[in-house]
Protein backbone atom coordinates (compact mmCIF):
# COMPACT_ATOMS: atom_id res chain seq x y z
CA UNK A 1 0.00 0.00 0.00
CA UNK A 2 1.74 3.12 -1.12
CA UNK A 3 1.57 6.58 -2.47
CA UNK A 4 1.74 5.36 -6.06
CA UNK A 5 -2.02 4.86 -6.31
CA UNK A 6 -2.56 8.62 -5.92
CA UNK A 7 -0.09 9.35 -8.70
CA UNK A 8 -1.71 6.60 -10.79
CA UNK A 9 -5.19 8.09 -10.45
CA UNK A 10 -3.91 11.59 -11.25
CA UNK A 11 -2.02 10.25 -14.28
CA UNK A 12 -5.07 8.39 -15.57
CA UNK A 13 -7.11 11.56 -15.17
CA UNK A 14 -4.58 13.69 -17.04
CA UNK A 15 -4.10 11.13 -19.82
CA UNK A 16 -7.79 10.62 -20.47
CA UNK A 17 -8.41 14.36 -20.41
CA UNK A 18 -5.74 14.85 -23.09
CA UNK A 19 -7.04 11.83 -25.02
CA UNK A 20 -10.58 13.15 -24.89
CA UNK A 21 -9.44 16.55 -26.17
CA UNK A 22 -7.55 14.95 -29.07
CA UNK A 23 -10.46 12.68 -29.97
CA UNK A 24 -12.87 15.62 -29.86
CA UNK A 25 -10.58 17.62 -32.16
CA UNK A 26 -10.56 14.69 -34.57
CA UNK A 27 -14.33 14.77 -34.56
CA UNK A 28 -14.82 11.44 -32.78
CA UNK A 29 -16.98 12.59 -29.91
CA UNK A 30 -18.51 9.18 -29.14
CA UNK A 31 -15.10 7.53 -28.75
CA UNK A 32 -14.06 10.37 -26.45
CA UNK A 33 -17.12 9.70 -24.30
CA UNK A 34 -16.34 5.98 -24.20
CA UNK A 35 -12.73 6.72 -23.20
CA UNK A 36 -13.94 8.97 -20.39
CA UNK A 37 -16.32 6.31 -19.10
CA UNK A 38 -13.63 3.62 -19.33
CA UNK A 39 -11.15 5.70 -17.34
CA UNK A 40 -13.87 6.36 -14.78
CA UNK A 41 -14.54 2.63 -14.39
CA UNK A 42 -10.83 1.82 -14.07
CA UNK A 43 -10.39 4.40 -11.32
CA UNK A 44 -13.58 3.27 -9.55
CA UNK A 45 -12.27 -0.31 -9.51
CA UNK A 46 -8.94 0.88 -8.05
CA UNK A 47 -10.69 2.84 -5.30
CA UNK A 48 -13.12 -0.03 -4.65
CA UNK A 49 -10.18 -2.38 -4.05
CA UNK A 50 -8.87 0.10 -1.48
CA UNK A 51 -12.27 0.36 0.20
CA UNK A 52 -12.73 -3.42 0.37
CA UNK A 53 -9.28 -3.69 1.93
CA UNK A 54 -10.33 -1.02 4.46
CA UNK A 55 -13.45 -3.01 5.35
CA UNK A 56 -11.55 -6.27 5.82
CA UNK A 57 -8.94 -4.48 7.96
CA UNK A 58 -11.64 -2.94 10.13
CA UNK A 59 -13.36 -6.29 10.47
CA UNK A 60 -10.20 -7.88 11.81
CA UNK A 61 -9.17 -5.01 14.11
CA UNK A 62 -12.53 -3.99 15.53
CA UNK A 63 -13.98 -7.54 15.22
CA UNK A 64 -17.32 -6.41 13.80
CA UNK B 1 8.62 7.91 14.49
CA UNK B 2 9.12 8.35 10.76
CA UNK B 3 5.44 7.47 10.34
CA UNK B 4 4.48 11.08 11.06
CA UNK B 5 6.71 12.27 8.21
CA UNK B 6 5.07 9.70 5.94
CA UNK B 7 1.57 10.87 6.92
CA UNK B 8 2.53 14.51 6.32
CA UNK B 9 4.03 13.61 2.93
CA UNK B 10 0.95 11.65 1.86
CA UNK B 11 -1.28 14.51 2.94
CA UNK B 12 0.72 17.09 1.02
CA UNK B 13 0.97 14.95 -2.12
CA UNK B 14 -2.75 14.19 -2.05
CA UNK B 15 -3.54 17.88 -1.65
CA UNK B 16 -1.30 18.89 -4.52
CA UNK B 17 -2.54 16.09 -6.81
CA UNK B 18 -6.14 17.07 -6.06
CA UNK B 19 -5.35 20.72 -6.78
CA UNK B 20 -3.68 19.83 -10.09
CA UNK B 21 -6.39 17.47 -11.28
CA UNK B 22 -9.40 19.58 -10.22
CA UNK B 23 -9.49 22.06 -13.15
CA UNK B 24 -8.77 19.27 -15.64
CA UNK B 25 -11.09 16.56 -14.41
CA UNK B 26 -13.11 17.56 -11.39
CA UNK B 27 -14.66 14.08 -11.00
CA UNK B 28 -11.29 12.45 -10.35
CA UNK B 29 -10.26 14.75 -7.54
CA UNK B 30 -12.67 13.07 -5.13
CA UNK B 31 -11.16 9.67 -5.98
CA UNK B 32 -7.68 11.00 -5.22
CA UNK B 33 -8.96 12.34 -1.91
CA UNK B 34 -10.50 8.95 -1.02
CA UNK B 35 -7.29 7.11 -1.95
CA UNK B 36 -5.13 9.49 0.09
CA UNK B 37 -7.35 9.17 3.14
CA UNK B 38 -7.37 5.39 2.89
CA UNK B 39 -3.57 5.25 2.55
CA UNK B 40 -3.19 7.30 5.74
CA UNK B 41 -5.64 4.98 7.53
CA UNK B 42 -3.70 1.90 6.39
CA UNK B 43 -0.52 3.50 7.72
CA UNK B 44 -1.93 3.95 11.22
CA UNK B 45 -3.62 0.54 11.37
CA UNK B 46 -0.56 -1.10 12.97
CA UNK B 47 -0.53 1.52 15.70
CA UNK B 48 -4.22 0.93 16.36
CA UNK B 49 -3.49 -2.77 16.83
CA UNK B 50 -0.81 -1.94 19.42
CA UNK B 51 -3.16 0.45 21.24
CA UNK B 52 -5.97 -2.10 21.35
CA UNK B 53 -3.61 -4.82 22.57
CA UNK B 54 -2.62 -2.51 25.44
CA UNK B 55 -6.29 -1.85 26.23
CA UNK B 56 -6.92 -5.61 26.22
CA UNK B 57 -4.07 -6.08 28.69
CA UNK B 58 -5.50 -3.36 30.95
CA UNK B 59 -8.96 -4.94 30.77
CA UNK B 60 -7.50 -8.33 31.71
CA UNK B 61 -5.76 -6.78 34.73
CA UNK B 62 -8.83 -4.90 36.00
CA UNK B 63 -11.15 -7.84 35.48
CA UNK B 64 -13.86 -6.02 33.54
CA UNK B 65 -15.87 -8.43 31.39
CA UNK B 66 -14.43 -8.75 27.91
CA UNK B 67 -17.88 -8.45 26.32
CA UNK B 68 -18.03 -4.78 27.26
CA UNK B 69 -14.50 -4.31 25.94
CA UNK B 70 -15.30 -5.78 22.52
CA UNK B 71 -18.46 -3.66 22.41
CA UNK B 72 -16.37 -0.57 23.12
CA UNK B 73 -13.89 -1.47 20.38
CA UNK B 74 -16.77 -1.98 17.97
CA UNK B 75 -18.19 1.44 18.83
CA UNK B 76 -14.80 3.07 18.22
CA UNK B 77 -14.55 1.31 14.84
CA UNK B 78 -18.03 2.43 13.81
CA UNK B 79 -17.10 5.97 14.82
CA UNK B 80 -13.93 6.04 12.71
CA UNK B 81 -15.65 4.49 9.68
CA UNK B 82 -18.66 6.80 9.84
CA UNK B 83 -16.48 9.88 10.31
CA UNK B 84 -14.40 8.95 7.26
CA UNK B 85 -17.45 8.32 5.08
CA UNK B 86 -19.24 11.46 6.21
CA UNK B 87 -16.12 13.51 5.48
CA UNK B 88 -15.95 12.16 1.94
CA UNK B 89 -19.67 12.80 1.41
CA UNK B 90 -19.29 16.39 2.65
CA UNK B 91 -16.22 16.94 0.50
CA UNK B 92 -17.92 15.76 -2.67
CA UNK B 93 -20.57 18.44 -2.17
CA UNK B 94 -23.21 16.12 -0.76
CA UNK B 95 -23.37 17.51 2.76
CA UNK B 96 -26.95 16.37 3.40
CA UNK B 97 -25.91 12.80 2.59
CA UNK B 98 -22.99 13.21 4.99
CA UNK B 99 -25.40 14.26 7.71
CA UNK B 100 -27.53 11.16 7.05
CA UNK B 101 -24.44 8.95 7.27
CA UNK B 102 -23.58 10.57 10.61
CA UNK B 103 -27.14 10.02 11.83
CA UNK B 104 -26.97 6.37 10.80
CA UNK B 105 -23.69 5.95 12.65
CA UNK B 106 -25.15 7.54 15.78
CA UNK B 107 -28.14 5.19 15.65
CA UNK B 108 -25.88 2.15 15.21
CA UNK B 109 -23.66 3.27 18.10
CA UNK B 110 -26.70 3.81 20.32
CA UNK B 111 -27.98 0.33 19.46
CA UNK B 112 -24.57 -1.16 20.24
CA UNK B 113 -24.42 0.71 23.56
CA UNK B 114 -27.86 -0.40 24.77
CA UNK B 115 -26.58 -3.58 26.52
CA UNK B 116 -24.10 -1.45 28.51
CA UNK B 117 -26.92 0.85 29.64
CA UNK B 118 -28.98 -2.18 30.64
CA UNK B 119 -26.08 -3.65 32.64
CA UNK B 120 -25.63 -0.31 34.46
CA UNK B 121 -29.34 -0.39 35.28
CA UNK B 122 -28.94 -3.93 36.63
CA UNK B 123 -26.07 -2.81 38.86
CA UNK B 124 -28.12 0.10 40.18
CA UNK B 125 -31.09 -2.17 40.89
CA UNK B 126 -28.84 -4.54 42.81
CA UNK B 127 -27.39 -1.71 44.89
CA UNK B 128 -30.80 -0.31 45.81
CA UNK B 129 -32.36 -1.86 48.92
CA UNK B 130 -35.37 -3.87 47.89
Amino acid sequence: MGIEIIIKIAAIGLLTAILGQILKQMGKDEIATIATIASFIVVIIMVLNLISELFSTFQTIFNF
Amino acid sequence: MDIILKIVAVGFITCIATMIIKPIRADFSIFIAIAGGLIIIFMIVNYLTVIFATFKHLINITGVSSGIYSLLIKIIGVGYLIEFTAGICNESGNSSLGDKVLLGGKIVILTLALPIVLSILDIIMELLPA
